[in-house]
């Protein structure tokens, strides 16, 4: 039916014709390995068509074992008769995927043991092809094939090895795993989540570096700059491999943001072409540059503590989109544990008025305001248990009076306190001096007096006294400390 | 849909949860088509599988229902509760939100964006870069460049420019965080106040304030988390799609209360039904709907039911809220106040009041702002001086009263329109207009925030020479969006519904900046 089966010096001339390009290649792979060097942008053109031409021989080679056994029932021999034909395109199609594969890496600079291990095990593959090829030639198609039967294992083996290894090249190393479902995940015992990187266990993650430098890189440039490729010969999983820099030199330049490279390329304009992360590569967010702006320019050091101030005030912005994800979530919910008994009492008692600042805390926060006059000195008794976890209370026109003050004199958390339009007076004022965290009250339209002003006084943390509509007359003389927080 | 089987059920007064009557099998089977079969079994079988990835499974730890793995928050509520308070994701800064939006799009040029060069060049021909590959609603041919109508000066600690126009505004200017380099790509009113409100210039998608009170729900159960107040004569361009709810819960979207009468027509009974026989009437309502429930487990059923439930509640609460009579005259008159006027004076006041209330998100549209030129209203020489009367002493008096109490702490106040206006005068029909105009520019415009965690004093951007295009920092309505759900705790990303295959956003589908710039 085919040529190859028919004529037996075409055979003769296919082994010898792969065995003469196997050797070629085994030349090319040993004398111009990739070196992690960009070579000719024309092998680089080439190369990308690699991942294009790989998986017709895979699919080829996966077919012959299904094609053995189904052949081997009594109603379908011709499948057997199409496997000699099978073997010698996937030889050939690996042949070309092999040579596209070494184009790809030598022309962009790749290399690292997975680079390595794909290429070598892309060759092997064709090898192996060639060789079950050879002997089934020998042993005949029918004929007692334990050994042929073995080969054909071990080539599939390879083929998927080298496949896995080429995935975890181009989407990282943890690609089969990385969206594994939380269940699945569990039940493999397989470890790491989305957001775990490999290698940011050996930094440490009290460290400027480590917590907030390292996950950036891992995420944005390691693909490419990292164990597996390091393009340009740069890598960027390692504080070492960092500021040893690329072949070019280094990239860091220790507090001078403008004079690293790496800083330079990744506030280049997005359509430049030296811009990083190169093309269709998420690029680093605003907050992210500033970040490794400040952690260079404060001097790209790798034992910074990582709350030093010197570097926040820098980077500023950046606390706001950072500070959430770094919660200990543990923590949280074992302190939420503590009292969340008598948090879901009070919140089926008086629904709607207390409730945590945040998923990520264990904070609380109150607002009574809502409620109006159907608020008042009994209810806020109910909250007392809960009252040295609050942090903000809102009981703005609410019906509280003085008799109130002992349950807000021991919210010892608060920091934000309002009392605008109830029927408080300096008794309550004067019973608060628990209250050393304390950076804004109102007490807008309430019966309190000039004679709380040295409670205020007294409460280093205050910022803002809302006083307005109050017996605090405008022209009295305010304590120094004061100074700029009343407002009326 | 006809239903014979409930009215006979109610009749007779049968037990309607009896299996065995033969009515009432009958009833379920001719309710149970076809459809409903291979819906739900189609349907169930993905759910089942789906359910197992997104939703956290009841044992969850705290950390995937906070933050953690989970590509989306867990905004699950008893049903029958659908507004109760949830905390947002991470501490916020703003606690509730008043947007105050000029319906039409106010000249940037005649109010915040001082440009002495376009006053320089003011009568001679735009450049034609400025024409190249764009399309105007109504300007034609070569249109002059236009400066501004109005005299700038500097202002406040901050030194900000701004023109005569906002005299009591301008006290303010120090709390104020401008943002003059916004952009969108709508130049037609309705789908840029869509895109503006709800994140997407066309129908059906939710608004702003939906996303809020879904996020959050409301602290005030006996109003709506989510007020709409409109003033100008005229509901804004896009319609009550501005405050609609899209596909999430219709309990979620606005609610539009008038602001003189009664907030809500038809909320109080009428003349001769008691409130104990409007009681008894939805007890019966509820037990229908109920029914209904358990037959079709359709949500929007229980919707139905939690706003039956509010609308009673609200006939005290509401009534009392918007009632500004309870104010004192002096505080009436600071914010010019007129009793039994549709104004923003009014609704700026009536503002105040829901957000002391514990209403979580109220929107205000003040309509008028489209000055073209081409009458008396809508023309920069007059409908504009007008429009700035109506708007700045009450919006000055709201900052005012929010500041002395200590709220503009936890509120975000957003001031804007839709998209900017030309720095060319119009021409409508090649011709020189009667009144003095500007088209609509969607490649500028400036908004302002005020309060809830945002920098005070301060100017985010800026335009060029002529403020005709952005030449720094420009601002996409989804970063803007992406702000505001940051300034009230919210990661953008997993403020999310599935719906239609997509995890839908208010931002959308491309990547949006929280502007750390103006966080405080």
């Amino acid at each position: 039916m085919t040529w190859s089966v028919r004529n037996p010096s075409a055979h003769d001339g296919f082994a010898a014709a792969s065995f003469l390009i196997f050797l070629v290649l085994l030349a090319l792979l040993l004398f111009a390995p990739p070196d992690g060097i960009e070579h000719a942008p024309l092998l680089q053109f080439v190369g990308r068509f690699h991942p294009l031409s790989v998986h017709f021989p895979i699919a080829v080679l996966l077919l012959v074992p299904l094609f053995e056994i189904l052949g081997r029932k009594r109603d379908s021999p011709f499948l057997l008769a199409s496997v000699d034909l099978l073997l010698c395109v996937a030889i050939c199609g690996a042949i070309v995927a092999a040579v596209l594969g070494w184009c790809l890496a030598r022309g962009g600079g790749y290399s690292g043991p997975l680079v390595q291990q794909h290429m070598w095990g892309g060759v092997l593959v064709a090898v192996a092809a060639w060789l079950c090829w050879l002997q089934r030639l020998r042993a005949g198609s029918l004929g007692p094939a334990r050994l042929y039967a073995i080969m054909l294992v071990g080539t599939v083996t390879l083929v998927s090895f080298t496949g896995y290894r080429g995935g975890q090249l181009s989407h990282g190393a943890n690609h089969l795993t990385q969206f594994m479902p939380q269940q699945l995940r569990r039940l493999l015992e397989v470890s790491g989540s989305r957001h775990g990187a490999m290698n940011s266990a050996d930094e440490s993650l009290a460290t400027f570096y480590g917590a907030r430098i390292q996950p950036l890189f891992e995420g944005h440039c390691v693909t490419c700059h990292g164990p597996a490729k390091h393009k340009a010969n740069l890598r960027l999983d390692t504080y070492a491999a960092v500021m040893r820099g690329s072949k070019h030199g280094p990239v860091i330049k220790a507090g001078d943001p403008k004079g690293s490279e790496l800083f330079h390329r990744i506030t280049l304009p997005p359509d430049d072409d030296d811009f990083m992360p190169a093309a269709n590569r998420r690029p680093l967010s605003s907050s992210d540059v500033k970040l490794i702006e400040a952690w260079i320019s404060s001097g790209a050091s790798h034992t910074l503590a990582v709350d030093a101030t010197a570097v926040v005030t820098a980077g500023q912005t950046i606390v706001a989109e950072v500070n959430f994800q770094e919660i200990d979530a543990n923590a949280v919910a074992k302190e939420r544990a503590a009292f969340a008994p008598i948090l879901s009492q009070v919140q089926s008692r008086l629904p709607n008025v207390v409730g945590y600042q945040s998923r990520t805390s264990a904070d609380l926060v109150l607002s009574a305001s809502w409620l109006g006059a159907k608020f008042g000195d009994n209810e806020i008794v109910v909250l007392a248990p809960l009252s040295e976890r609050i942090v903000a209370a809102d009981f703005s026109g609410t019906a509280i009076t003085d008799r109130s003050a002992p349950v807000l004199a021991a919210m010892k958390k608060l920091r934000q306190l309002r009392l605008a339009h109830t029927a408080i007076s300096d008794a309550t004022i004067l019973e608060l001096g628990s209250l050393d965290r304390l950076e804004s009250l109102s007490v807008f339209d309430t019966g309190v007096s000039a004679s709380s002003l040295s409670l205020f006084a007294r409460l280093s943390k205050l910022q803002h006294v809302y006083a307005g509509q109050t017996r605090i007359a405008a022209n009295t003389v305010i304590p120094p400390q004061l100074n700029g927080k009343l407002v009326f | 849909m006809t239903d014979p089987f409930y009215s006979i059920s109610r009749n007779h007064d049968f037990d309607l949860s009896s299996e065995l009557h033969p009515e009432r099998t009958l009833a379920r089977l001719q309710a149970q088509t076809r459809r409903h079969f291979l819906r739900s079994m189609t349907g169930g079988l993905g759910a089942m599988f789906l359910g197992t990835l997104a939703s956290p499974s009841p044992s969850a730890s705290a950390e995937e229902l906070a933050t953690g793995d989970s590509v989306r928050l867990d905004l699950r509520r008893d049903p029958k509760t659908p507004l109760t308070v949830l905390p947002p994701q991470f501490a916020p800064h703003a606690k509730r939100v008043i947007y105050l939006h000029m319906a039409g799009a106010p000249s940037q040029l005649e109010l915040f964006e001082y440009k002495p060069q376009l006053a320089k060049f003011d009568g001679q021909d735009c450049p034609a870069s400025f024409l190249a590959g764009k399309r105007f609603a109504f300007l034609t041919g070569i249109p002059k460049l236009l400066g501004s109508q109005y005299p700038f000066h500097q202002t406040g600690q901050s030194g900000q420019w701004i023109s005569d126009r906002l005299p009591n505004l301008e006290k303010h200017v120090d709390d104020l965080c401008l943002i003059k380099s916004m952009r969108t790509d709508q130049f037609n009113h309705a789908p840029a106040q869509l895109l503006v409100q709800t994140g997407n210039p066309r129908l059906g998608y939710p608004s702003l304030g939906s996303w809020v009170v879904y996020g959050l729900g409301t602290e005030n159960q006996n109003l709506p988390g989510f007020i709409v107040l409109i003033s100008g004569g005229n509901t804004p361009d896009g319609g009550k799609q501005l405050w609609g709810t899209g596909f999430l819960p219709s309990v979620y979207q606005g609610v539009q209360c008038r602001s003189h009468g009664e907030p809500v027509l038809y909320l109080n009974p009428p003349p001769g039904v008691s409130s104990t026989q409007r009681r008894n009437m939805l007890d019966s309502m509820d037990e229908i709907n109920q029914q209904r429930y358990a037959e079709f487990g359709n949500p929007e059923t229980l919707t139905r039911i939690a706003q039956y439930e509010m609308s009673f509640r609200m006939q005290m609460d509401a009534t009392d809220a918007m009632d500004i009579r309870k104010e004192p005259e002096s505080v009436r008159a600071s914010y010019g106040s007129k009793l039994g006027e549709s104004s923003f004076a009014n609704n700026c006041l009536v503002a105040r009041r829901l957000a002391e209330r514990g209403v979580r998100f109220i929107q205000l549209y003040h309509w008028g702002w489209d000055s073209h030129g081409a009458s008396a209203k809508e023309s920069l020489d007059i409908g504009f001086i007008e429009r700035c009367r109506e708007v700045d002493q009450p919006i000055a008096a709201l900052l005012a009263d929010l500041k002395n109490r200590g709220m503009l702490e936890d509120t975000l106040i957003v001031w804007g329109g839709e998209f900017g206006r030309t720095s060319m005068r119009e021409n409508r029909g090649g011709q020189v207009m009667k009144f003095v105009g500007r088209d609509h520019n969607p490649g500028a415009f400036t908004i302002w925030l005020a309060g809830g965690g945002v920098k005070p004093g301060m100017a985010l951007g800026q335009t060029d020479d002529l403020g005709y295009e952005i030449v720094k920092d420009p601002v996409e309505v989804r970063d803007l969006h992406a702000t505001i759900l940051n300034l009230l705790g919210f990661d953008y990303r997993k403020l999310n519904y599935p719906f239609q295959g997509l995890d839908q956003k208010l931002t959308g589908v491309k990547p949006a900046r929280v502007l750390a710039e103006v966080l405080a």
